[in-house]
């Protein structure tokens, strides 16, 4: 098997991780902004606390998906860098004051002072900001037209970017955040917070988050069949079975929020964001930027790639347990070594301590 | 500003500000790996309070250092896209791996930080090696691709090509040795200088129990360790300059012409057209004494060069002084601290202007990185990849690079002012209420808005 493609793989898988764990700290950031009235306190409790100990090693998902591409595609990379300047530039400026406010706020002396307040809406406006700007490039790039007819990268070129369906896609990969987050957050409240107030609330807004995540959905694939032809084709004769099942895991997903089968729900929206990013890379296969740049024109060397397979196995072999581990002690409720006795019921008085 | 100033200027900004956090990412967990060690095993509580005002400190100071990482990672390919086509090509495994050490650093950042009250005392502490350990990974992972773009290797151009990559080449490129041992170094002398410095002031400010000496004691004494083995480490690196990068190291020191017997020329100012240093020191033979340990060596000059590949000699030579001599004074700082300490029967030495040395010497140790990343990037200009891809034609052809800088720059203002502000708030908190229990330490952060009580 190529090489190549082993790798895109690998990469494909990352992208989906980061979506799941990357994007719903947007998506809590994004709640954030509309944490408002009796409850708004208690919400930015709990997202403080969910966010906290994995937002770092959930935005590292990125940085390594950035170095993969370089150094597996070092050419699409760089066409991508030019092509993309505008809405990465503002992507990165999200990025960055996402996390430099989460920070700040959290660490702030007084949660309720100016300070705290400040950076409480940089760090939520920028939540919402930097999905839409990462979805709209990812749009651009599937709809083949990234580039001009003569296929040389020009940072001015954003007809693509500002079509109808790239700015769908930008407002569904924000809506999409908001959906993954909530579950999540529905959960951290029951489990963690034993609020059942904010647990309904969570669930609620889960239900109209992803039913709007549905709708943009349904918009982003019609649009697609005029505007990214390529990517509509794939669709056609190689995706449709992903997108209809798909479509079956979100119903699915409904139907156990609905029930508050709140697991599983956790379950089946991750599965929904897996074969959501897999129906769009088995259609966009097997270009990397439509049309100009394949997986067989714009690899690397196959020594350099199978050099940074090996490497990844080996990173894996100590980031996959680290992961486990970190997700175990803060997020599941499996037993994990190291952990102090009754450390469930220390914890509450504790952190509320000292994150105010 | 033109495109390619605009952009270097970013670029630069952008470094000057991450070099800050990474070097203090890299000494600071291994400070906590000691201080809470000491904590557990000696059962005072006073490293445990150390242990506690530190991680909170390192909590805010990583997560910026975490997003200026990540600008740095994107503006590689935004600034700079025909660089990372050669580079992704031939030394992008070094950043792969950067990728993992800091997922590794993440993980159990994560788990130090926020998990004082789930996990138990000792695997909260060994919770610190992996981030002291990865930490030191990245430094090295990513000082070797800058290694690479100093003295290239590991790939042959043909055609216009480049064939026969050998990654594993590439990152043992011959620069790597010297380069990656002087930047850890430096982050460790500059982590202990900090450390001593904020609590050499608060003593200044008659802050005077055990909390404060321990404090400076254990930054000095990382900085008296680093120190000298940095200056070892500068030794060898001048030396291997002299030969391999002849350029950079003539610009250095102020070499327009080879010829033997040269001096060296301490301080002044260099003509960066003509090449000479003005109202220098100069010391008869010197330099070529120090590069090849013979008075009458031969020493490699600019003029081996075209005047159009000559990096810019006034902020090379001023940058390298400038970084030996705050590294100097560190080093005269910290023996004296030290030599007293024992001189007095291990008192700690209340010497004010000793005192007020060491807090001189916090900011002097990271002027010392900041000069001595600009000795090793300006003087591999004009080129981006020494002696291959010149830095102008690396350049993106997107416009708006001035509005970019522009936006950067605010941005990096706003998150220092915003950081100074709140870690001037953390370290004014009263000190936590700590006391022994069992294998561990039970912990009181008080929870007083605008305290009155002072701590640091």
């Amino acid at each position: 098997m190529d090489v190549a493609l082993v790798a895109l793989i690998i990469l494909w898988w990352a992208l989906i991780t980061y979506a799941v764990l990357g994007g719903a700290d947007f998506g809590a950031g994004v709640w954030d902004l509309f944490a408002v009235g009796r409850l708004a306190d208690r919400q930015r409790n709990l997202i403080n606390h969910a966010l906290g100990p994995v937002w770092e090693a959930n935005h590292v998902w990125l940085i390594f998906l950035i170095v993969g591409l370089f150094n597996v595609f070092p050419a699409a990379f760089a066409t991508l860098s030019i092509a993309l300047f505008l809405p990465f530039t503002l992507a990165l400026l999200g990025i960055v004051l996402r996390g430099a406010a989460f920070i700040y706020r959290y660490y702030a002396i007084n949660s309720k002072g100016r300070f705290a307040r400040l950076w409480g809406r940089v760090f939520s406006v920028s939540s919402l900001l930097t999905p839409f700007f990462l979805g709209a490039s990812a749009a651009a790039v599937a709809s083949g037209k990234l580039l001009p007819p003569n296929g040389i990268a020009d940072a001015t070129y954003i007809v693509s970017l500002i079509s109808p369906f790239a700015l769908t896609i930008g407002a569904m990969a924000v809506t999409l955040c908001a959906t993954i987050a909530a579950v999540y957050l529905t959960i951290e409240a029951r489990d963690t917070e034993h609020d059942k107030e904010l647990a309904e609330s969570y669930r609620l807004k889960a239900l109209i988050a992803g039913a709007v995540t549905a709708i943009l959905g349904a918009l982003g694939l019609g649009l697609s069949s005029v505007e990214s032809p390529i990517l509509w084709h794939g669709m056609l004769i190689r995706a449709w079975p992903v997108v209809i099942i798909t479509m079956i895991i979100g119903l699915a997903t409904a139907t156990t929020l609905y029930a508050r089968y709140y697991s599983t729900a956790r379950v089946l929206i991750i599965a929904e964001t897996a074969f959501m990013l897999g129906a769009w890379g088995l259609a966009q296969y097997p270009y990397i930027v439509p049309i100009n740049y394949t997986i067989s024109n714009s690899a690397n060397a196959p020594n350099v790639i199978t050099a940074v397979l090996i490497s990844l196995a080996c990173g894996m072999i100590i980031v996959i347990p680290s992961l486990y581990y970190l997700f175990s002690v803060f997020k599941l409720p499996y037993p994990a070594p190291g952990l102090q006795r009754s450390a469930n019921e220390q914890i509450e008085p504790q952190q509320k301590g000292a994150a105010s | 500003m033109s495109n390619l100033l605009a952009a270097r200027a970013q670029m630069g900004t952008s470094l000057a500000f991450h070099i800050i956090f990474s070097a203090l990412g890299v000494g600071i967990p291994l400070l906590l790996c000691i201080v809470e060690g000491l904590a557990l095993r000696t059962k005072n509580p006073v490293w445990m309070m150390l242990t506690r005002r530190w991680a909170r400190a390192a909590a805010i100071l990583f997560a910026i250092g975490a997003v200026s990482g990540t600008i740095l990672s994107f503006e590689l390919g935004l600034l700079w896209p025909t660089y990372t086509k050669f580079a992704g090509a031939v030394i992008g495994l070094p950043f792969m791996l950067e990728g993992f050490a800091f997922f590794t650093e993440a993980i159990f950042l994560g788990l130090y930080l926020y998990g004082w009250d789930r996990l138990s005392p000792r695997a909260h502490w060994l919770c610190s090696f992996p981030i002291w350990i990865s930490g030191l990974a990245s430094a090295w992972f990513i000082v070797s691709a800058n290694s690479w773009m100093n003295t290239p290797a590991g790939f042959v151009i043909k055609h216009g090509k480049i064939v026969d990559i050998n990654p594993l080449q590439a990152i043992f490129n011959p620069s790597t040795p010297y380069e990656t041992v002087h930047m850890i170094l430096a982050c460790y002398v500059a982590t202990g200088f900090a450390v001593a410095a904020v609590y050499a002031f608060a003593f200044l400010r008659g802050k005077r129990s055990e909390y404060y000496r321990k404090g400076l004691m254990v930054g000095i004494l990382m900085a008296v360790i680093a120190t000298p083995l940095q200056m070892v480490s500068g030794d060898f690196n001048a030396r291997y300059l002299a030969d391999y990068q002849p350029v950079k190291f003539a610009a250095m020191e102020g070499v327009v012409h080879t010829e033997q017997g040269v001096p060296l020329k301490i301080g002044g100012l260099a003509d960066p057209n003509t090449g000479q240093i003005h109202y220098a020191i100069e010391i008869p033979n010197g330099l070529s004494l120090l590069a090849y340990l013979n008075p009458d060596a031969t020493v490699k000059g600019l003029d081996q060069v075209p005047r159009e590949d000559w990096p810019n000699v006034l902020l090379v030579h001023s940058s390298f002084d400038g970084m030996v001599g705050s590294g100097l004074f560190g080093l005269l700082v910290a023996v004296l601290f030290w030599g007293l300490y024992w001189f007095k029967k291990r008192t700690f030495p209340e010497n004010r202007l000793l005192l007020w040395g060491i807090v001189l010497a916090g900011p002097l140790a990271f002027l010392a990185v900041e000069l001595g990343w600009m000795v090793t990037e300006l003087g591999r200009q004009p080129w981006v990849i020494y002696g291959y891809l010149r830095t102008k034609d690396a350049v993106t052809t997107a416009p708006w690079l001035n509005i970019s800088f522009s936006i950067f720059s605010l941005v990096y203002i706003l998150l220092a002012a915003a950081l100074i502000w709140l870690l001037r708030q953390v370290a004014r908190r009263p000190l936590p209420q700590v006391k022994a229990v069992g294998e561990g330490y039970q912990v009181i952060e008080p929870n007083i808005v605008d305290a009155e009580e002072v701590g640091v």
